[in-house]
């Protein structure tokens, strides 16, 4: 499953340092994400397309191995950011 | 009368001698407006009507002719004149952002002070004003939109309970209304605003810090570290009409927390806290 933001024309978002707030329109609601979720919603945002949970472990690992319990990590918050309306699967 | 605080004026009318006597005391140094200036906000403290105007005898506060809430008891008309006074602003000011905090500022640069009731929020802004920072406001901190300022009110400070008490002792010579017991929030004053801080009440400040109060009886007075994460979060649920602002709001309250320093302030003495946010206030 590959995902991406959901509406990104419809969140606000801005980062301080490693943490990041975003506000999306179409719920009103506004979270403050640190650490993964920061960088894993940054990495969407920032995405030319919509990317599995393994991509972004790669991703997020940099030139490094990603540990095996970062995917799974990424699935969680993906969800968490699915119910809260920040990202969606693309397929 | 049409009392001017900061950029609102208020058409307040009343019969009851305590509210003259109060309006005296804590706004007698504020601008009063001629009477076909326009008014914001039109509000009148009077008995109800029927037995409660003899009989235990209360006091209602009305906003265009309506009461928002229920009568208090007679003793209480100027608690309620102010309590209705913030309403009306928090209620209506939406060209505002308006944050529940104290602020307060020191050479151009204003330190808010965001915190939930019985944080000690307000006696420590009475504190600070009493030892050369202006006044911005005790309650509400108007944020406008288009300059990222806060735009003074320079009202009286409310204040509950023991910190009546510790204001009579810190600063002496500072002015309070009479003391009204049994409240829905306890024993009540209020202290008239620094000359100084009526005398600009025009003049915005821009935000440098943001310091969440919290007094603990016996603490030292501590700064500690607030991610801007963190205070932008404090500051959206403390912002009374930020969802009013949608994304407006949240890119003001961005750039605010952007541009400020970010601490929580414990503190269990009021002068070593006034003190340690000098320090702060001389850094940069």
């Amino acid at each position: 499953m590959r995902w991406r933001i959901a509406t990104a024309d419809k969140l606000n978002w801005r980062r301080f340092g490693e943490e990041i707030v975003v506000r999306s329109e179409h719920t009103g609601s506004t979270h403050h994400l640190d650490s993964l979720a920061a960088e894993l919603l940054h990495t969407l945002l920032t995405a030319e397309a919509a990317l599995s949970a393994d991509e972004l472990a790669v991703r997020l690992a940099g030139e490094q191995e990603p540990p095996p319990e970062l995917s799974p990590s990424i699935e969680a918050t993906l969800l968490e950011f699915r119910r809260l309306g920040i990202a969606e699967p693309s397929d | 009368m049409r009392l001017r605080t900061g950029p609102i004026v208020t058409r307040i009318r009343s019969e009851l001698p305590a509210i003259a006597q109060a309006l005296g005391t804590v706004y007698r140094e504020h601008i009063i407006e001629a009477p076909d200036t326009f008014a914001d906000f039109h509000v009148r403290v009077a008995h109800p009507a029927g037995l409660r105007r003899w009989l235990k005898p209360q006091v209602v506060f009305e906003f265009d002719g309506a009461p928002p809430f229920l009568p208090l008891p007679a003793e209480q008309a100027f608690a309620i004149l102010e309590w209705g006074l913030n309403w009306c602003i928090s209620a209506n000011c939406h060209h505002y952002l308006v944050i529940h905090a104290a602020v307060v500022e020191r050479s151009g640069r204003a330190l808010l002070l965001p915190a939930p009731p019985g944080s000690g929020k307000s006696t420590l802004c009475a504190g600070l004003v009493n030892r050369d920072w202006r006044l911005l406001s005790d309650e509400l901190a108007l944020l406008d939109p288009l300059s990222g300022s806060v735009v003074p009110l320079a009202r009286p400070v409310s204040l509950k309970n023991a910190s009546i008490e510790v204001i009579r002792r810190f600063a002496p010579g500072a002015v309070l209304s009479a003391t009204v017991h049994d409240t829905l929030k306890g024993s009540v004053a209020h202290m008239k605003p620094p000359g100084e801080a009526v005398r600009r009440a025009l003049e915005p400040a821009r935000p440098r810090w943001v310091v969440m109060p919290r007094y603990q009886a016996g603490a030292a007075a501590q700064l500690r570290p607030l991610s801007r994460g963190s205070a932008f979060m404090q500051l959206a649920e403390s912002a009374f009409n930020y969802p009013v602002f949608g994304r407006q709001g949240f890119e003001l309250l961005a750039s605010t927390v952007e541009a400020c320093d970010c601490y929580e302030f414990t503190y269990g003495e009021l002068e070593s806290a006034v003190g340690i946010l000098a320090e702060l206030a001389a850094e940069k």
